[in-house]
């Protein structure tokens, strides 16, 4: 077991964000998390960074005990994680940026700018390494996010939403990105939006709705499950595309 | 042009200046610029590269101004034996509020620095054995070298010199290690840098405990070249501010700013005392706040960072056309 959630919730104030789930997620794996807006995937994903504390429940990290830890240690772990909206070093140059990642694991400036550039080998950023990271695009920007965390070394990467804002062939080419870094070893989580992303490649695919997990399963399994289009339809609209439209018009 | 063009002019030029310009007033003139420069440089290790804009750091230059007078007056050392003493206090100092307040973001850090400043001054203001409000002064006439009190600026002069190429070579050898560029990642962005595994507030705290060492050196030099140091002088919030305004206006987070700042400051501060005599003392204050709100305003990023990006223009352009 690489990275475990054992019965996790958050609540702020009131409100449970996410309400009692688990996940085990073994080397190699590809796990997809997906649900409408507000769904209580980003909390869940957050719970698993250590970006937020839990309100109850414990998360495992190859076996320890992680849940009280801060991303930080976490890193130091093996865990490495992207942001939704790219919070690259602005200030920093492109291979700079990476190098951040690469020091965890070398505290000399010059192992660790070749691990960097290594890394930018790989995801295709190396002809801009030494361009300001803030001369970078939305798409630059999402491969610097997962290039920095790749440079970490890490055992498992969790991927938030690194596809939302692109075009579909970027799209098209991450997803070959994300398949080349399965193919170095890696476990991946992935939060997406993109329905295709998903089921292209996560193997198994959970769905938050209102805090819970509502089905859990292959991507062709969950898309099929009648909760999972309900909660992205509505009741009715599901209720109406389970009838075929027979009274649609009335 | 080469890389060490220009330090090494500048290093020509400051070796020369105290020689071609050599009226009392202007050698006293270049030894308080390179006083400020160093004051400034240790200001910049936590304000300038780590973001954490202190405005409390008078309290380690107080540090070392009252360890250097105090083990004179209490046990008849020369002042420069105070220096080390200083230093161990401020870092101590550094370690025991840093670990609280650099968990502070923003404005609060800065607002904390100030309170723990004032704080000490109110405290030594009390401390007979410091002197109380009157303050303590230094030897009046010298007993061997060693005491380091001469009536002339050149000697301070060339001693501040050597002091703040050290306090330079200390902050470069910083930027180019793991620890400058990881303090460059947590003042862009503290969450991303901890995602990445950068211990935040680890790195922050020895930025910052290195930064009131290289300060409380400022403040021992200063003791030994006035010879006096009281709560106002050597605790007041008006040097604390000067140093973050020089950095400011240099470029803070630069290893030359501080100095570029120093240079413009000190000088234009010293000619409008010297114009204005003891009339002045409240404009002081006035001009550094019309300062802080044109920098603000204009210069975000400091004159130096304004005139390296005016002489590499190229560079600007190549890099803006690779997105």
């Amino acid at each position: 077991m690489l990275l475990e959630a054992r019965s996790l919730t958050k609540t702020f104030g009131a409100f449970k964000a996410v309400n009692d789930v688990s996940l085990r997620i073994n080397k190699g794996d590809i796990i997809g998390l997906i649900g409408p807006n507000g769904a209580g995937k980003s909390t869940f994903f957050n719970c698993l960074t250590g970006d937020l504390v839990p309100s109850s429940g414990q998360v495992f990290l190859n076996g320890q005990d992680v849940t009280h830890l801060g991303p930080e240690q976490r890193a130091q772990l093996g865990l490495a994680r992207s942001f939704q909206v790219p919070l690259s070093f602005e200030g920093m140059s492109v291979i700079e940026n990476v190098m951040i990642g690469a020091f965890l694991r070398s505290a000399d400036p010059a192992v660790a700018r070749a691990k960097a550039m290594e890394v930018l080998t790989l995801t295709g950023l190396s002809a801009m390494c030494d361009a300001p990271a803030s001369s970078l695009g939305t798409p630059g920007r999402k491969r610097l996010e997962i290039a920095r965390a790749l440079a970490t070394d890490p055992d498992v990467l969790l991927l938030d939403e690194a596809m939302a804002g692109l075009t579909a062939t970027e799209v098209q080419q991450a997803i070959a990105l994300v398949r080349d870094i399965h193919k170095l070893g890696i476990t991946l989580v992935i939060v997406e939006h993109i329905m295709e992303v998903i089921i292209s490649l996560a193997e198994q695919v959970i769905v938050f709705h209102q805090g819970h997990e509502i089905a859990r399963g292959t991507p062709q399994e969950v898309t099929q499950n009648e909760h999972v289009i309900a909660a992205y339809l509505g009741k009715r609209a599901a209720a109406t595309a389970a009838r075929g439209f027979a009274e649609g018009g009335a | 042009m080469k890389r060490g063009f220009y330090p090494s002019l500048f290093l020509a030029l400051a070796l020369a200046y105290p020689l071609l310009l050599s009226t009392p007033f202007q050698q006293r003139l270049g030894a308080l610029v390179l006083l400020y420069a160093i004051g400034a440089s240790a200001w910049n290790v936590i304000g300038g590269y780590a973001g954490q804009v202190s405005v409390g750091h008078v309290m380690f230059f107080g540090c070392g101004a009252y360890a250097s007078l105090a083990c004179y007056v209490h046990f008849g050392w020369p002042p420069l034996l105070g220096l080390p003493l200083g230093i161990l206090a401020s870092i101590g100092i550094a370690a025991l509020i840093g670990t609280p307040t650099l968990r502070l973001s923003g404005h609060y850090f800065s607002m904390a620095t100030i309170a723990v400043a004032e704080l000490l001054r109110l405290v030594v203001t009390n401390i007979e054995l410091l002197g109380g409000a009157v303050g303590l002064s230094g030897p009046v006439m010298p007993r061997t070298w060693l005491d380091l009190s001469f009536t002339s600026a050149l000697p301070y002069y060339y001693f501040f010199l050597a002091v703040l190429l050290f306090v330079l070579w200390v902050t470069w050898r910083m930027e180019q290690s793991r620890m400058g560029y990881y303090l460059r990642a947590i003042k862009d962005n503290e969450r991303a840098a901890r995602s990445l595994g950068v211990e935040a507030g680890r790195y922050k705290l020895y930025a910052f405990m290195l930064s009131a060492g290289l300060t409380s050196i400022a403040g021992s030099l200063y003791a030994i070249m006035f010879g006096f140091i009281d709560p106002e002088s050597g605790l007041g919030m008006l040097t604390s501010v000067k140093m973050l305004i020089m950095a400011a206006l240099g470029g803070a987070g630069l290893l030359f700013g501080p100095l570029v700042g120093a240079v413009i400051l000190v000088p234009l501060e010293e000619i409008s005392n010297t114009l204005l005599g003891g009339k002045g003392a409240g404009l002081t204050f006035m001009a550094y706040g019309a300062i802080i709100m044109v920098i603000a305003r204009f210069y975000p990023s400091g004159i130096l960072k304004l005139l390296q990006d005016r002489l590499r223009p190229s560079a600007g352009g190549r890099q803006s056309d690779v997105a």
